[in-house]
């Protein structure tokens, strides 16, 4: 048996992104495909990777044609790599974008390839649209039927009403609610208000334009389709704007806080990061802006459990600060996903509570508060949008720039995804 | 392919010619009498605006990704309404039915971004002589900012139609998509009968032989056939990645295409770029060359 290696840190080089897009916005007529290939392009431009073979490339979409099963190794046998390189696809709901990077870096950290790419892609304007289910067990019937009468008895099963199609729904097949809807009962349970939610959503705004204007976007988005910032900005949004919209999620009960201001909307778009050894990017002159310290991907029981579907990273946080021996307050820089702005509130109440801490954790003490001035410091889904499987990658990118304008520090990435799962992970300045 | 040397009258139009009246009136008056030299005229569309949706159509039809440079054959559709413009006139002296595509070149000095406003302009020159017929070059030049960024040259065969002897130059006809893609097929393509309509609907090329199978049996098509620029891009679409960001794309179109059909792709990669050539799935049919070298 050959030695194990020794792991290593893997590098976080650089990342690209297209402006994110509402859903039927301007990319409204782009596939996936066209998205994460554009994408995938501008990273090869990025880092003159023109021709290079990379060890991997790993991504993925969250809503996915059935054509599209290889939509990642398609994308690369179309970009200016060499396609030599091999790829896969990843699919773990909003979470792929993160989980996909870790893959690769864990290959990295193992010595089994020198470099690699890792993000992915969503649309919600070119979601796949099935044939109604009964109409599709007539035609699997014909397609299986042998003999004319077979194919008779097959036709027999079509019905008028079978010509409406299936389309995808943004919900748990277990419980039938949408994210929304569960995000609605947790915000609930926690009591989390509609000011902290809005005032919440308007940092993001603020931050993110910002960080536009301040130019440090420049080197981690690439224009497409003519949309140059992210189309759900709102640079010039406030408290009375956001106090206006109605809630609508939870809306059939009273004091409702949910609106679609302080919600990420459905969103189109694509983000990707540039991992490698140290090594692959000294020799090819190319900056090491972070390294990923660790991961941890937690999953909690939101169907007969009783936790909200959208709380597993509030488990995944304390497993693996306690795995690097590190306390909540270590980070200088909180990058968590704003699904909803009640997510992230839910998240840090929680972590701040010593009931849930002790009962649900298992913790003797609260895990703690954040320094909130560190939290999404350059805005996150709420202003820029989220089209689900690429928030990893953009977050990610987002992060090790961060880390590498300060010069030193460590940053933790929280994001949560449908089915009750959450992915974190550390990353420190190179 | 030599540049006119003459002062041509340029003819700005304020909008792109509609075609069907166009055709209509080619077909209406292709008996009549006509010019005997090419029109001294070279047709111009100023400040014109590539539209996402329409430009998203195009990539779907012939498979190209949308992206933020212009695929390679998308200026043809631009200029194309003005080679129509020009053709259907009685000024023209071939008649515009019966006009079969021959070849057609395409340079492309640099991308060309979907949101930079284009001047198209379009000519007609080397009317002469061919064994079979009578050929013409329509040339499109399209400049961004007065930068020439992609000029395109469409022959047009008018067959049977005299105009005096050709030289031995334009029997022997160089011919530079010569037939280096040998070997085994890369890609298999079933093309659909809907090819013709739905390249029509993103072209305007709505020359009746490629939509009903009636029109295509009136000019001796057993059914329907493909454009030839449709093939052309969807060939190119098949190197997506694998282009240089200036490069002149060669096309001889030999046997139609027709719809539906089964279709091969055979490619050869050169010292100085690609060969490919598309013929039907069995059998030694070629239904286009195409040479792709860099500029």
């Amino acid at each position: 048996m050959s030695p194990t290696p020794t792991p290593r840190r893997a590098a976080v080089v650089g990342g690209n992104r297209i402006p994110f897009a509402r859903s039927g916005g301007r990319y409204a007529r782009a596939s996936n495909q066209d998205m994460l290939t554009t994408t995938l392009d501008g990273l090869v431009a990025r880092f003159g990777l023109q021709g290079e073979r990379l060890g991997e490339v790993a991504a993925g979409a969250v809503l996915k044609h059935s054509r599209d099963f290889n939509l990642t190794r398609e994308s690369v046998l179309g970009s200016r790599l060499d396609p030599s390189t091999p790829a896969y696809d990843v699919q773990q709901a909003c979470g792929t974008g993160l989980e996909a990077a870790i893959l690769v870096a864990n290959k990295i950290a193992l010595g089994q390839v020198e470099s690699g790419i890792a993000g992915g892609v969503d649309s919600a304007s070119d979601a796949p649209i099935a044939v109604n289910e009964d109409l599709r067990h007539v035609l699997l019937d014909l397609n299986r039927a042998r003999t004319p009468v077979q194919r008779l008895k097959a036709l027999r099963g079509l019905r008028p009403g079978q010509v409406v199609p299936e389309t995808p729904r943004n919900g748990e097949p277990r419980t039938g609610l949408s994210m929304g809807e569960h995000a609605a009962i947790t915000t609930r349970e926690w009591d989390i208000s509609r000011e902290a939610q809005d005032a919440l959503t308007l940092a993001s705004h603020q931050n993110l334009a910002a960080a536009y204007d301040r130019g440090f976007l420049d080197d981690l988005v690439t224009p497409y389709l003519g949309l140059t910032r992210d189309q759900n900005l709102r640079a010039d949004s406030s408290m009375e704007a956001l106090a206006k919209l109605k809630p609508v999620f939870g809306a059939d009960e009273p004091g409702a806080t949910m609106t679609a201001g302080n919600s990420t909307p459905l969103s189109d778009g694509s983000a990707l990061v540039l991992l490698a050894s140290d090594e692959w990017a000294a020799a090819r002159r190319l900056p090491v802006l972070a390294h990923l310290v660790d991961a941890e991907t937690a999953a909690v029981d939101y169907v007969h459990g009783g936790e909200g579907l959208l709380m597993a990273p509030a488990y995944a946080v304390p497993r693996l600060l306690a795995r690097n021996g590190l306390s909540l307050g270590d980070f200088d820089f909180y990058e968590i996903h704003e699904a909803f702005a009640s997510t992230v509130l839910t998240t840090l109440a929680a972590w701040e509570d010593p009931r849930f801490c002790k009962e649900r954790l298992g913790l003797d003490a609260p895990l703690g508060s954040i320094d909130r001035s560190r939290l999404n410091v350059t805005g996150s889904s709420l202003a820029t949008g989220h089209p689900f499987a690429a928030t990893g990658g953009r977050i990610v990118a987002t992060l090790a720039k961060l880390l590498h304008e300060k010069g030193s520090g460590r940053g933790l990435i929280s994001i949560c995804a449908a089915g009750g799962q959450g992915v974190v992970a550390i990353l420190e300045a190179a | 392919m030599t540049a006119t040397a003459e002062v041509l009258d340029q003819v700005v139009l304020a909008e792109p010619p509609r075609l069907g009246r166009l055709y209509a009136r080619a077909m209406a008056e292709s008996r009549m009498p006509r010019s005997a030299a090419l029109p001294a005229t070279e047709v111009v569309l100023d400040d014109v605006h590539v539209d996402v949706e329409h430009l998203a159509a195009y990539d779907e039809v012939c498979g190209f990704r949308l992206t933020d440079a212009l695929p390679a054959t998308y200026p043809h559709v631009l200029g194309f309404p003005l080679q129509m413009q020009l053709m259907a006139s009685r000024t023209f002296p071939l008649a515009l039915p019966g006009l079969v595509h021959v070849r057609n070149t395409i340079d492309v000095e640099r991308p060309v971004r979907w949101d930079e406003p284009l001047q198209v302009r379009v000519h007609a020159e080397e009317l002469r002589a061919h064994p079979k017929g009578t050929q013409v070059d329509l040339v499109t030049d399209v400049t961004a900012s007065g930068e020439p960024v992609w000029t395109g040259h469409s022959t047009y065969l008018a067959r049977g139609v005299s105009i005096g002897t050709p030289s031995d130059d334009e029997v022997v006809g160089p011919d530079p998509a010569v037939d280096e893609a040998g070997g085994r097929a890369s890609a298999v393509w079933r093309v659909p009968k809907e090819t013709g309509r739905r390249y029509a609907a993103v072209s305007g090329d709505v020359n009746p032989i490629h939509l009903n199978p009636w029109a295509a049996k009136a000019f001796g098509f057993p059914r329907a056939i493909a454009h030839g620029m449709w093939a052309k891009a969807r060939c190119l679409a098949a190197l997506e990645g694998r282009l240089p960001d200036a490069f002149r794309v060669d096309v001889s179109f030999r046997k139609p295409l027709l719809l539906p059909s089964t279709a091969e792709l055979r490619e050869s990669r050169q010292d100085d770029g690609w060969r490919m050539r598309l013929s039907a799935r069995r059998g030694d049919l070629t239904h286009l060359l195409a040479a792709i070298t860099p500029l």
